[in-house]
């Protein structure tokens, strides 16, 4: 699969206390997956560092020494090789490489809006070197994994190999019924801003609710989630983050409406000179606050023109933006900084895509609920029709991304 | 001459060196001190006398004076003759990029002028040269640098340099200076990046307008924040690392800035090893070392990290003697009177605090010990002890958050990251 979205935003004010409005080419990824007997093979090429260096304007998100832009990813977002199999009516696999780790709910990118949510450093662990063994009985998956803490300091750098295994996760996941999906999750990340470690420890905690249901013609999709993060040093809590976020979409023929609200915590960090960017890592152990974000947004995006593997989907987004002291508010003054603690954001793109995703990003292997091993009774997943499933027998690619299917995204 | 017996016993089973003299009525007297074998040419002074205190409610320390600015963060100060140096942090309505000149000659500091240094986002320390002569400030951000600034006129001092490198990026949080025999260096403590770890680097400043490095180590864990530099030892702030003694000069072995020698490392409890005074006390002593803890917080409303007293007899066994606490702040910066024996320190949303630091602070009871546990250390509390003196600008009326202190002829100056600059009375 090969994907770009040239978009525009106009954000009203952000950072720099007025409006700003940027274009760029986001979200340029080739992905690929194979399968030979048991083993697996999953990797993603994202090309953001070339393309998004400054990062895409988004008021409120955080993490990796961007502030109210969301930072550019890593070249190998994802590359883990795995082993799957199944015996007794038990599947297993087993991953390592470089990926998600096993927490929180998917990829923001594999989501129906572009924009990511402000959570996205507290509801997902990424781009670490991972090892990851998951079980899978009938409607209950687990999974294990241990990974480097340190968050990657720029596209290009590999993380610290002498770290891995210092941070460890888990998360157990039940599909109480077809399309339905539960799971809850715990991350013990060892000093994710300081590559050298040393820096706040990451105790994370979520619980994901989340409905996927497709037939030939529709598709409709919701997500509610819960996400903590106590940041620690030496045992102690010293600030805790908590997002609450809900998000759904429905299509038919083609067409999708969307909608999320959020509320998360964003810690305040040092300003640099420029607004955009704090430094990193952190040169001590203290904020400057908390700020708590309130984001409401709604897409709407057109039916995808499609010719053979190529498609292109329109789409706009409108996101209003409130943002309050949080606990502490420490230095955190919403005027001083944006001149407004109600803010606007306005997207419009096309998504270009050749092929199809590979739907769940964050799931391997027996994790990812499409996955086929073995069959237990389990719907694999929701695709009324079956058209695909029957004959493809997918290993990580779930229907929301079927190619032909006008309201895969 | 009871306890000093003692001493002297207690002495000789470590590996110190005292003079016979102070154990015998006869013969000359030669000079007493603590004669490390392991640095010969430092001599750590008489033992510290026995001082017995009680705890007793701190005063507080008369507030003379605010000079105001809201405009940027207010990070350290230096005081030199009737003027003080605040430099400043962060982005606040600006950014920090600002050295404030402040006329202290009346209980209001005034403002009478300031230097901008381009590109910096944090103008974090600030020192004056042991001679008067030179101001140096250290940045970060931008790639990181020394502003070096000559102060034949202290009113309206002139760059003379501007020291970067890439050793000195991404930013220089500290810059120290000191003299050792004679020449005059930098110590700049370097921020860590973000593939790179935090180094200390050594700059030759004998010819300010052309400032030459020296060495450089990678140095802390994660961090180094800070170092003091006093008759040929370096005091290294290590962070997670501890507080590191290095020889530059003091033992006379040859160690020197270019080449320096580690001494010995000593792990206080909870490290988050900050800044370190060593103290003289007014009887000669040489003995403690008094490291500052930086713990988390969240400014401008708590902060953590207590003060550490570090015995140095051994210079290659440093041990933890003693802390003071103070629940809800934490410590930063210190300055300290040590012709009365007293340390100030900078405790952010706490205020500045002020203690009696004269004589033996390793010795005391039972009941005012503090354990650590999964050690044997047992170290006394300064609280307990009685040695908690004043407190100061906990009743400015307004939400204080002070980095750095600077005492000077019987006045103490604060650097308020909210309000600017604080002149206070000396603690009674």
């Amino acid at each position: 699969m090969i994907q770009a979205v040239p978009m525009t935003t106009r954000a009203d004010p952000t950072a720099t206390r007025s409006a700003l409005n940027e274009g760029y080419l986001t979200q340029p990824l080739f992905m690929g997956h194979g399968a030979w007997g048991p083993g697996r093979v999953v990797a993603t090429l994202n090309l953001e560092g070339w393309t998004l260096q400054r990062g895409e304007l988004t008021t409120g998100a955080f993490g990796e020494g961007y502030v109210d832009r969301r930072h550019p990813h890593s070249y190998i977002h994802e590359l883990l090789g795995g082993i799957e199999g199944a015996r007794s009516g038990v599947s297993a696999s087993f991953f390592a490489g470089r990926g998600f780790v096993p927490f929180g709910s998917d990829d923001p990118m594999a989501r129906p809006f572009e924009k990511y949510p402000v959570n996205h450093h507290l509801a997902q662990v990424l781009e670490r070197i991972v090892a990851i063994g998951a079980v899978r009985r009938g409607p209950v998956i687990l999974e294990l994994s241990t990974f480097n803490g340190d968050e990657p300091v720029s596209p290009s750098t590999w993380p610290a190999w002498g770290r891995f295994g210092d941070s460890w996760s888990a998360r157990l996941t039940a599909l109480p019924f077809r399309g339905g999906e539960l799971s809850a999750s715990v991350a013990d990340v060892a000093s994710p801003e300081v590559r050298h470690g040393g820096g706040l420890d990451q105790w994370k905690r979520s619980v994901v609710a989340r409905f996927d249901r497709m037939t030939t013609d529709t598709w409709r999709y919701a997500l509610a989630e819960w996400a903590h993060t106590d940041e620690r040093i030496q045992g102690q809590t010293v600030t805790s983050l908590t997002s609450l976020l809900a998000e759904g979409a429905y299509c038919r023929a083609g067409a999708v409406v969307g909608a999320r609200i959020e509320q998360t915590d964003r810690p305040e960090e040092e300003q640099t000179l420029d607004p955009f960017r704090t430094p990193r890592p952190p040169i001590d152990l203290s904020n400057l606050g908390i700020s708590r974000w309130t984001t409401a947004t709604f897409m709407v995006s057109a039916p995808p023109i499609m010719y053979r593997v190529f498609s292109g989907r329109a789409f706009v987004e409108v996101a209003r933006i409130s943002v309050a002291p949080g606990d502490p508010p420490g230095l955190f003054n919403a005027q001083l900084r944006y001149g407004s603690s109600h803010m606007w954001m306005l997207s419009a793109g096309v998504r270009l895509r050749a092929g199809s995703m590979h739907g769940r990003m964050g799931r391997y292997g027996v994790a990812n609920p499409a996955d086929s091993l073995p069959s237990t009774g389990t719907h694999m997943h929701d695709m009324e029709s079956h058209q695909m499933a029957s004959s493809q027998r997918m290993t990580s690619s779930p229907p929301l991304f079927t190619p032909g299917n006008r309201c895969s995204l | 001459m009871q306890s000093l017996t003692r001493a002297c016993l207690g002495s000789a089973a470590l590996f110190l060196n005292v003079a016979l003299a102070a154990c015998t009525r006869d013969g000359p007297t030669p000079p007493i001190g603590i004669l490390p074998t392991s640095c010969p040419g430092l001599n750590l002074g008489p033992l510290p006398a026995a001082v017995t205190m009680s705890p007793t409610t701190p005063a507080a320390v008369r507030i003379l004076g605010n000079g105001r600015d809201t405009v940027r963060y207010q990070a350290e100060v230096a005081v030199h003759g009737n003027l003080a140096y605040t430099t400043s942090w962060g982005v606040r309505q600006v950014a920090g990029n600002k050295v404030s000149i402040w006329d202290v000659s009346g209980d209001a500091p005034v403002l009478v002028d300031s230097l901008i240094v381009i590109g910096a986002t944090t103008t974090g320390d600030v020192a004056v040269s042991d001679d008067g002569s030179l101001l140096v400030v250290a940045t970060e951000r931008s790639g990181g640098s020394i502003a070096i600034y000559d102060l034949a006129d202290p009113r309206k001092p002139q760059l003379l340099s501007r020291f970067n490198n890439e050793d000195t990026d991404p930013g220089v949080h500290t810059a120290e200076i000191g003299r050792v025999n004679g020449k005059l260096y930098g110590f700049l403590s370097i921020d860590p990046g973000g593939t790179g770890g935090a180094r200390l680097v050594i700059v030759d400043l004998s010819t300010p307008s052309a400032p030459r490095e020296v060495y450089n180590k990678l140095a802390g864990n994660p961090y180094v924040h800070d170092t003091f530099v006093r008759d040929g030892l370096l005091f290294v702030a290590l962070w997670n690392d501890g507080m590191q003694i290095w020889d530059i000069g003091a033992c006379g072995q040859g160690a020197s800035p270019e080449a320096p020698r580690v001494l010995g490392t000593v792990q206080t409890v909870g490290g988050q090893v900050h800044n370190v005074w060593w103290y003289h006390d007014p009887n000669g002593s040489k003995r403690y070392a008094f490291v500052g803890q930086e713990g988390p917080g969240t400014v401008p409303t708590s902060s953590t990290g207590d003060i550490h007293v570090v015995d140095i007899s051994d210079p290659l066994a440093p041990k933890e003697v003693a802390f003071y606490h103070v629940n809800g702040a934490g410590t930063h910066n210190f300055s300290v009177d040590e012709a009365h024996g007293v340390l100030y320190a900078a405790y952010y949303n706490a205020g500045v605090r002020a203690l009696d630091i004269r004589g033996d602070l390793g010795k005391c009871d039972a009941s005012q010990r503090d354990s650590v546990a999964g050690s044997n250390l047992f170290r006394c509390d300064l609280r307990l002890t009685g040695r908690e003196l004043a407190t100061g600008l906990t009743d400015a009326g307004r939400q204080v958050y002070v980095w750095g202190v600077d005492y000077l002829n019987g006045n103490v100056y604060a650097s308020d990251m909210l309000n600017g600059i604080w002149k206070l009375g000396a603690a009674k």
